[in-house]
């Protein structure tokens, strides 16, 4: 089972209406690879992750997650979305509650862990992002790039099989999209699954092991880093690292 | 004090315990119909969603009088059953400040950034989940000052429950000029006190508007 990809997404097609968003993507993603997803804005990068774990809905097409059609209409959607983390551009923290809380809430009602666990699983998480010290703090009182750390570890408090990433540091400011950068990469050094919508090249050069490049709700190239990086094999992707690239 | 009050005082603060016994069972009971009924026009349960709506506009282009003149003549014989006048008042006052404060639900959930909702189901809460734990106390919080509005606007309200024979403070202070005659004095008097209760209820909403606010 173990080779068994743990996101396999065939032929997906989407519109909102008349306009198609996707059009016909495919990709797997095996346990343990960290799958950077970029293009141009309007590409259908964040649609495609938001399908992956059903928050976004697809008229065609197919995606098994640990073999599970997320589509299917017997599907137990909040099951399986305990078992994929997400994290999006805007952190998304619940504001009206503090940071250990915000990080014990679905460990309670998800997981029926007791609130005591919940909140030691919290600090526990706190300390490996960083923020062992904010336990008590609200959200609004952290920076961007604190406020997505915590975001990241709320994630992880579900045991997670593998991670969404929506584009993680595009709201953040210059200065904190390092550390931000640097809990995932530590994330992907200890063998999470992830997939990375994201614009940070560097990031991707050093810590994907696939690049998966959208352009108009298609999938245009999908190859190893390398050698996304080095000979791109499509115009389009070409033009979109040497605009990327350049600034 | 003028004696006309001094005279009159235990008659005048029973009508002011009825007031706020009436205001306190409105108040409780609204908001727990308004909560109901602006959640099901937030979350659009098909068949509910539009007898909400109906409710909602139906109260609000009825004056109060009439709402009242419905609780205590209208139903009670078109279903059959006997009421008093406080059950008819409360009942009224229920219907209707439940429909002003159901628009002030729904509006503080609408304000719930839908993203936030999606972050909350994307951690494997269910939909009922989402609802209770993450929006529902933000909306809650986000709304206060206008449900202290409605509070303050129901006490004042309130004193329309004479009319169907409820000596509330200005159905009391209402005998009580018709036995006296001192007009101005009397209704000097029951203004500083609605004046009173308002302010202090409108100071309570602050306090914990202050305390609760959710901060972005």
């Amino acid at each position: 089972m173990s080779d068994e990809p743990i996101i396999l997404i065939r032929d997906l097609h989407k519109s909102y209406g008349a306009t198609p968003v996707l059009r016909g993507c495919s990709l797997s993603v095996r346990r343990g690879e960290v799958v950077v997803v970029c293009g141009p804005s309007g590409s259908g990068k964040s649609t495609l992750i938001k399908c992956i774990n059903g928050l976004e809905r697809y008229q065609s097409g197919s995606i098994r997650l640990e073999g599970i059609e997320v589509g299917a209409k017997g599907t137990n959607l909040p099951k399986l979305r305990a078992r994929v983390g997400m994290v999006f551009q805007h952190f998304e923290l619940y504001p009206h509650m503090s940071v250990t809380d915000n990080i014990a809430l679905a460990q309670v009602h998800v997981l029926k862990r007791t609130r005591v666990a919940a909140q030691e699983r919290a600090h526990e998480l706190l300390a490996r992002v960083g923020l062992e010290d904010k336990a008590d703090a609200m959200p609004a009182d952290l920076s961007g790039g604190q406020q997505q750390r915590v975001a990241i570890a709320r994630a992880l408090a579900l045991d997670p099989q593998a991670i969404l990433f929506d584009e993680p540091t595009s709201a953040l400011d210059p200065e904190m999209i390092h550390e931000v950068l640097q809990v995932m990469t530590e994330l992907a050094t200890d063998g999470m699954t992830m997939v990375v919508v994201t614009h940070e090249m560097g990031f991707a050069r050093r810590v994907a092991d696939r690049i998966v490049f959208m352009d108009t709700g298609e999938i245009v190239e999908d190859a190893p880093s390398e050698e996304f990086f080095s000979a791109p094999k499509t115009k389009r992707a070409a033009d979109f690292l040497s605009k990327i690239l350049e600034h | 004090m003028p004696d006309v009050i001094v005279k009159n005082l235990p008659f005048l603060l029973h009508g002011l315990t009825l007031t706020l016994d009436l205001s306190v069972w409105s108040i409780m009971l609204g908001t727990l119909l308004g909560l109901v009924v602006g959640t099901v026009r937030f979350v659009r349960l098909p068949l509910l969603n539009t007898l909400a709506l109906v409710y909602v506009e139906f109260i609000r282009g009825t004056p109060l009088l009439v709402v009242l003149f419905i609780t205590y003549f209208a139903l009670p014989a078109l279903l059959g059953y006997r009421t008093t006048g406080y059950r008819a008042a409360i009942f009224g006052f229920v219907l209707f400040i439940g429909a002003y404060l159901a628009e002030d639900f729904r509006s503080g959930l609408r304000a719930v950034r839908p993203t936030l909702i999606q972050a909350g189901l994307a951690t494997g809460l269910t939909r009922w989940q989402v609802l209770r734990l993450i929006i529902l106390p933000q909306a809650i919080r986000r709304v206060l000052p206008s449900l202290f509005n409605q509070y303050v606007r129901l006490i004042k309200f309130t004193s329309v429950a004479s009319v169907i024979g409820v000596t509330e403070l200005t159905g009391a202070g209402l005998l009580v000029n018709a036995r006296e005659f001192h007009p101005v004095t009397i209704l000097a008097a029951i203004a500083i006190v609605y004046l009173v209760v308002c302010s202090a209820l409108s100071l309570a909403g602050r306090a914990l508007y202050a305390h609760f606010a959710v901060r972005t």
